[in-house]
């Protein structure tokens, strides 16, 4: 196959391409059960395979992709076509940063293949989880195992042949109940990254089984528990929902094709401009933010993006100025002649499809705030005069330019005089961007760092879902409202 | 090809009987095609045509499925997945009931939704569709955005319980057509939905956006005070939260499972404002309609809402085995949603605009990013995006800052539903997450309802 892949990028590339790039999926499976209310109600598995091969003509993009692999000379005919219509209307020729060029390969860190795990092992976990969340206040409980695995093939007319190998496992537990006024509850443990590989080894019944008594007990606490005021607090966000905090706000409003207006249409734009580089305060000097795809065992980091450029530890946020982006080899030139400055060197190696049947765009790859200084989680909450700790992602909406945000979280904790006093239920938060970052008080240090994997982020037209993590501490935010 | 594909079909199924397994098989096949658009250019020109076979094996009460993207000369492959499925299943847990395995009576077959024209589509049309949009009005800083999603869906099944088959063909459109202010960050959209050829009107867009466009070049803006507002929603917001009532109002499953804003005892209760009749219609081919479910029943308008009164719960087949409910014709990949129209005569936004009126009103078109906060109490909430406009009382028209709504749909749909317009509009709800699912509502294309809270408003675009 690969031989038939070379040929034919050289045959488009003969007919006036000016770049071919070819994903090949040898294979794709995934295997999701979930377990709900003590039924197994999904057992499912797929396979895929097939390709998608990306064409540059006159500045424009074309894409094809398709299963049958008996002729796929017609596919890369098909993409050319699409290059050459979609070349009738280019504003800006699209160009590629350069890249070196690479014979590479890249296997994500996993013992135990748990496609290799036999499916009774796989369901007898989920019963017994399922034993351990049946209990008194629980109203319906779930438990569920999510593996990926997958292996790519990219070949480009630049001459790079790179093979990633790819496992992915994910799990979670959820809880929820009703309070006396029959109003609905939940309480989930994600799984996190867990020592240096994500095998079926990361799936460990002990860590699950405390994390299941934790969140029935929390949830039995919030079913007794008062509404959260409506009021100005700090608010102290714990890993699960600081991440999505994080996600939401920094890493898809830094997602350089969103900037330059890729996304306008759908998922929207960001309120960053190309000005904004090197000079936008984005947030207090405690925080820095970056891109890191080189941190190990995690779905953010995958060796090489489908660029073949590879993986990167970029700055975004320094001591709160911004300087980075997420980027790929197309927006930094782009960018780079609209700023009329050189704000990128090269591309960051952030541009991922999530499938052979996408085309790659800026994806978010492991989006971290480094610890800060001001020691653990009860440090900052004894070092907090009114506030409230909140943890869990229950709805999340944020402004089409990224500008403003209301989030639900799960559960609540009032802080009152350095000492929590009590839980609340229904407590959300809401903010501007920038200046919600600007009140960030304090940053817990390694001790409260921790890295959340997101197996569900979504972007683009043809939509996609892609995986990835973040790491990210314990953090403080003044004069927040919350309760609304 | 039709006759190809079931078929094959019928040949997995012999195999499945030959080896004693009990198993349903669906077909689905898209052919897709998306031109999407950026900075007034072609960003991406894609297509895709994937062949997925999804096997659900069944031993018992234990299930157990396995998919596969293949193709239909691939028949060995198709039959391994139906190996792996019925291993698969016999490692399943056995569930607390009895999975029912649809058995059709007849086989059936709907077409009516497909058009070949449209289905068809050249590149070159659909170039030819945007430049048309665009018209004139882009500038060095007004840039187009947007897409353009065609193309045809197929899906059949049959299952070892009967020798019939079921299939279902449609063609579909999806257009978004976005003009975004690069320097001062609004934009302006406008959308149409096809099952056929001639619904595409890309004049009607240009004349859409041409009006909008006037309104937030010549009028002033302003950052709205937080508080209490009469909202006019566009088709897209009433779609949306339509949408969102789907998920979190009338489904039997989330009912039962507490996730829904609806109990049980509503069952012929007011609930809504006498003027909100919703309505799952197969009959409206604009909505992509399923007039059979997937497990054989035929579909009728079946009303959730009607003049408010609270009808029934929609039950899918594997929520009413595990509840002991009666299936409701609901086993399907959508609904055609139907929220009836009203008696204000407003057609258009431009209609809109000079009806006269007594208070300020806030147009809002469009929700974006709408989430529930508390599924128990309906509430939901969004910000304003794509061209919101306060409607000031003295005729002047004001371009607000976007602005978010937090609020509860038993209020948003409740008594406080000032009027609905006559007109309706098709309006697309499709995403491309997976397999190809063309869905549209048909919603009346304006709603107004008085005192909803804005709690937040933006300092600028």
């Amino acid at each position: 196959m690969l031989d038939q892949i070379r040929q034919q990028i050289d045959r488009v590339k003969g007919m006036g391409a000016t770049y071919v790039d070819c994903r090949w999926y040898p294979f794709e499976e995934q295997n999701y059960l979930l377990m709900w209310n003590g039924n197994l109600k999904v057992t499912a598995a797929s396979r895929e395979s097939g390709m998608g091969i990306r064409v540059l003509y006159k500045g424009a993009w074309g894409f094809s992709a398709s299963s049958d692999m008996g002729d796929i000379a017609a596919v890369f005919d098909k993409a050319l076509d699409n290059a050459r219509t979609a070349a009738e209307r280019v504003t800006f020729p699209v160009r590629l940063a350069e890249k070196d060029i690479l014979q590479a390969s890249f296997t994500s860190p996993s013992r135990v293949n748990p496609f290799e795990v036999p499916l009774n092992e796989k369901v007898a976990f989920l019963k017994a989880m399922d034993d351990k969340l049946n209990q008194k206040g629980v109203f319906q409980r779930s438990a569920d195992l999510s593996f990926m695995r997958k292996q790519i093939v990219f070949v480009d007319s630049e001459g790079s042949e790179i093979e990633k190998n790819i496992t992915e496992v994910f799990s979670s537990l959820e809880v929820n109940g009703l309070d006396a006024q029959g109003m609905s509850h939940e309480r989930k443990y994600k799984l996190n990254r867990q020592g240096d590989t994500r095998g079926w080894e990361s799936i460990n019944p002990a860590l699950f089984g405390e994390n299941a008594e934790r969140i029935v007990r929390e949830l039995n606490e919030m079913l007794a528990a008062e509404d959260c005021p409506k009021e100005d607090r700090s608010v102290i966000l714990l890993p699960g929902i600081m991440y999505l905090q994080t996600h939401e706000t920094i890493g898809h409003a830094l997602e350089l094709d969103r900037i330059l207006g890729y996304e306008l249409a759908y998922a929207g734009g960001s309120f960053v401009t190309l000005d904004d580089f090197g000079r936008l305060r984005y947030g207090s000097g405690k925080l820095t933010a970056r891109a890191d795809a080189t941190l190990p065992n995690s779905p953010g980091s995958f060796g090489y993006d489908d660029d073949g450029v590879p993986a990167q530890d970029n700055v975004l946020i320094d001591k709160g100025i911004l300087v980075g982006a997420i980027t790929g080899r197309q927006m930094v030139e782009e960018a780079n002649v609209k700023a009329k400055r050189q704000i990128f060197d090269g591309s960051g190696g952030a541009n991922r499809a999530t499938s052979f049947y996408r085309v790659p765009i800026e994806r978010m790859t492991n989006i971290n705030i480094d610890p800060g200084s001001d020691g653990s989680l009860d440090d900052i909450i004894a070092n907090t005069e009114r506030g409230i700790v909140m943890d869990g992602d229950r709805s999340w909406s944020i402004g089409s330019n990224r500008e403003q945000f209301h989030f639900g979280t799960e559960i609540g904790w009032l802080v009152d005089d350095g000492k929590i006093t009590k839980v609340v239920k229904n407590a959300t938060y809401k903010g501007d961007t920038v200046k919600f970052w600007n009140s960030l008080s304090a940053v817990g240090d390694e001790s409260t760092w921790q890295v959340q994997l997101v197996n569900n982020c979504g972007k683009g037209q043809p939509n996609q879902v892609m995986q990835l993590g973040h790491g990210i501490p314990v953090c403080r935010f003044d004069n927040t409202r919350i309760g609304e | 090809m039709k006759e190809r594909i079931l078929q094959t079909l019928r040949d997995l199924r012999a195999y499945a009987l030959e080896k004693g397994y009990e198993i349903s098989l669906f077909y689905h096949e898209e052919d897709s095609y998306l031109m999407r658009f950026a900075n007034s250019a072609i960003s991406l020109n894609t297509n895709e045509h994937l062949i997925r076979l999804d096997i659900t094996a069944y031993s018992g009460r234990k299930r157990a499925s396995f998919e596969l993207i293949t193709d239909l000369a691939k028949l060995d492959e198709m039959k391994r997945g139906i190996d792996t499925a019925a291993e698969m299943v016999e490692h399943a847990m056995p569930l607390t009931y009895q999975p029912t395995v649809a058995a059709y009576a007849d086989s059936f077959a709907d077409e009516s939704g497909y058009d070949q024209a449209l289905a068809q589509l050249s590149n070159a049309e659909r170039l030819d569709y945007f430049n048309t949009v665009a018209g004139d009005l882009e500038t060095d800083q007004l840039k187009l955005s947007g897409i353009f999603s065609s193309g045809t869906n197929v899906l059949a099944a049959i299952t070892t319980r009967s020798e019939h088959t079921q299939y279902f063909k449609t063609s579909d459109a999806q257009v978004t057509a976005v003009l975004a202010h690069e320097a001062e960050k609004w934009e302006i959209i406008a959308e149409q939905s096809a099952y056929r050829k001639p619904d595409l009107e890309p004049a009607a867009l240009n004349r859409e956006l041409s009006f909008l466009l006037d309104r937030f070049q010549q009028d002033p803006r302003q950052q709205l005070p937080t508080g209490s507002y009469d909202i006019v929603f566009g088709p897209a917001a009433i779609a949306d939260m339509v949408h969102f009532m789907n998920w979190i109002g009338f489904s039997g499953g989330s009912m039962k499972r507490g996730f829904s804003f609806v109990a049980e005892d509503k069952l012929g209760q007011k609930v809504f404002s006498d003027k909100v009749t919703l309505v799952d219609d197969p009959r409206l081919l604009d909505t992509y309609p399923f007039k059979r479910d997937f497990m054989g029943m035929e579909r009728n308008p079946f009303a959730f809402f009607d003049q408010g009164v609270f009808k029934g719960f929609a039950w899918f087949q594997d929520d009413a085995d595990e509840f002991g409910a009666q299936p409701s014709g609901h086993t399907v990949m959508h609904k055609s949603l139907h929220l009836h129209p009203g008696e204000v005569k407003a057609a258009s936004l431009e209609e809109l605009v000079r009806m006269p009126r007594q208070k300020d009103v806030l147009y809002i078109p469009f929700l974006h990013y709408m989430n529930i906060v508390n599924p128990s109490k309906g509430v939901i909430t969004g910000s304003s995006r794509f061209g919101a406009l306060l409607l000031k009382a003295d005729g002047s028209v004001v371009v607000p800052f976007n602005v978010r709504l937090t609020q509860s749909l038993l209020d948003i749909f409740g008594d406080k539903v000032a009027w609905l317009s006559q007109d309706t509009v098709a309006c697309n709800q499709s995403q491309s997450y997976g397999a190809r699912n063309p869905v549209a509502y048909v919603v009346p294309r304006f709603m107004q309802v008085d005192g909803l809270e804005i709690s937040h408003s933006n300092p600028s675009f």
